[in-house]
Order: C-alpha cells, then structure tokens, then sequence
C-alpha cells in the first residue's frame, strides 16, 4: 500500500490523504500550489466513502441481474471536479490536476484494496 | 458522433448517452438493450450524486477546482465503468487505456451544460 | 400555507422548492441564505432518491419503490425530512419524525 508521500508523487498531484471507514480525515499532505486545506480534504474523505458505498451497490446489483461480471468488489472511484481529479481506493485519495491526471498509475499506486474477483 | 467514436477505442465495450430527466438514452456497443438501460439508469443516478457532493464542497471550499463537476470513474477488477457530463463508457481494464479514452471523452464534452438539464 | 408545520413541536425551519430547485419560500429559526441551501440540498437529494429508487426497483424486480415519496436523513441532534418539494429540519429531542412527516404529506398535496 502506497505511503502519502508516493501518491504525492504522482504527476499532477495536488493532496493525498488517509481516513477512517467513516471518511474522516487521517492523514494528509497538500501541495503549496493547492487552494484545498483539510476541512475540504475531510469532505472529500466522506464522499469516498459514499462513493465507493454507492458503486459497491450497483457493482452487486448489475452482476447480480446481468451476466456481465467483473465490477465487483469495486477497486476505486473518482470523482473528476472542474480543476482537479479526486482517485480513491480503501481508505486513501489522491487529488491530482486535471491537466496532467495520469488514472492508470494512480489506480496501480492506491492498489486493489477492494479485492479481486 | 462521440458515441461511435468511444466504441472504436480498444477496449471500450460500450458507450451510452443518457438525458438528465431520465426519459431518454443510446448506446452503441456489445451490450444488450436491458443491460444499456440499466447502465444509463445507473450512471444518471451517480452523476446526480456526484453533483450534490460538489455542491456540498463548494460551500465549504469556494472556489478550490472542483465545481462544477465534470465526471467519475468506477474501478472494478475487470472493467471501469467512466462517465464525463451525461455520455459514459465501459472498459475492458486490459485492454484499455482510461487516459485515452477519459482524454477523448474531456475534449469532445468540454463545452457540455453542467446544469443537469 | 407552509407556515403552519412550523406550529409542530421540534420543527426549526421549513422550506419549499420549484420541481427544477428554484427557491420557492421558506420560515424558520435560520437566516434567508441558508434556508436557500436547504432548499437546494433537499432538491438536489430528493434526485439522489429517486435515483436510489430507480436502482432499487432495477435489481430487486420488485415494484413499490418508485416514484420515492420523500426521505429523512436522522443526524444526532436533528434530522432533516422531505416529502415533495417541502423539506423540514426538526430538532430530534423536542418533535415528533412521524407527526412531521404526516405532516408534510398532507401539506405538500395542497
């Protein structure tokens, strides 16, 4: 499992940060250039948590009426803002700038944490 | 046509447009009709949440990059299911490259509403 | 005519929002601007509702989810509830949820 420090290394990353089953906010580490601070990162912390929740629900819920397996159990979620994209898995984030977002590694870098099929 | 386009890209299953009001969706891809209507139901339904969150962290990060939102990505062992304004895709997490086919989907869908009407 | 579920014991504000979210009216023991908030956060969850429903009537097969009629988040000190386009805050200890809710169904048919 990735440190802070690794997911910070991504190109484009702006904050890491590690929370609770809950989303609440752990650890974090915030790039100088970023306008976002902890009370945000705590937000965004819950929102994981909601997210994932949500997809494991319909990842269950699509193999579950459909032959299509291979959803679950979900290994990351993110949510693509205006500036900046938040990539999460269990119970890391990394927020990276849109521009230079790089999905795949920070997938490979936050880990299955979820399992594997 | 975005939706020809995506279904072209390696790895891509299948790509889907659906309206916000829930009254309306197409697909092209290797999917059947029942799994493409579940899949617009699904994807409509995490695009909504995703706003309300947003709108949450606004209030309390005005101004911090992420409003308004323009996507999510669902990670799951075989596939990830990606969504930029109201068009989404399935992909094959081998065969596929999510940067490229996120890149295609942010380009061709940078001037979409995100009033969710 | 929404002023009145303010009378119901617990409940601190009330709020009522056009189908498209568009602030309508509102009362209560908050200033304007967050009774605009609340009007947009209840619009913007009863479509995460509905969404929630529509899923569940997909996966179940079974019907008697959808349309939802409204919705309750129960917080430690207070709750927020929603039956149409009104949504309330009652203060959990000096209400009771069942009598709001009633409530608002009667009110939000009016």
């Amino acid at each position: 499992m990735a440190e802070l420090s690794e997911l910070m290394a991504l190109p484009g990353a702006v904050a890491a940060f590690e929370m609770n089953d809950r989303g609440e906010l752990l650890e974090h580490k915030i790039a100088a250039r970023s306008d976002l601070d902890a009370q945000a990162l705590d937000l965004l912390g819950h929102m994981c948590v909601a997210n994932i929740a949500i997809a494991t629900m319909q990842a269950r819920g699509w193999e579950a009426v459909s032959d299509n397996k291979g959803f679950y159990p979900i290994n990351g979620f993110t949510l693509v803002g205006m500036d900046w994209s938040a990539v999460t898995n269990g119970h890391r984030c990394v927020v990276l700038a849109n521009g230079e977002a790089d999905y795949e590694l920070a997938y490979a870098r936050l880990g299955v944490d979820g399992g594997e099929t | 046509m975005l939706l020809a386009e995506l279904v072209n890209q390696p790895g891509v299953i299948a790509a889907g447009e659906y309206s916000y009001r829930g009254d309306r969706f197409s697909y092209k891809g290797e999917i059947d009709d029942e799994m493409a209507r579940m899949a617009a139901i699904m994807c409509r339904a995490t695009s909504m949440s995703e706003h309300m969150q947003v709108g949450m962290l606004e209030q309390f990060c005005p101004d911090c990059g992420g409003s308004p939102p323009r996507g999510w990505i669902v990670r799951g062992p075989m596939f990830t299911v990606c969504n930029v304004a109201n068009v989404f895709a399935f992909l094959h997490n081998q065969a596929a490259s999510l940067n490229d086919v996120m890149a295609l989907m942010q380009r061709r869908l940078a001037d979409a509403p995100t009033d969710l009407v | 005519m929404i002023k009145r579920l303010l009378a119901i014991d617990g409940v601190a504000a009330v709020c009522k929002c056009r189908d498209d979210g568009a602030f309508v009216e509102g009362y209560g023991m908050m200033p304007d601007e967050q009774l605009e908030a609340l009007a947009l956060f209840a619009h913007e969850y009863k479509r995460i509702v509905q969404g929630n429903a529509d899923q569940l009537s997909m996966f179940t097969g079974k019907s008697g989810w959808t349309p939802p009629t409204g919705w309750i988040v129960r917080g430690s000190g207070m709750s927020v509830c929603s039956v149409g386009n009104l949504v309330c805050v009652l203060e959990n200890g000096e209400g009771n949820l069942t009598e709001v809710m009633k409530e608002l169904a009667e009110v939000s048919h009016l």
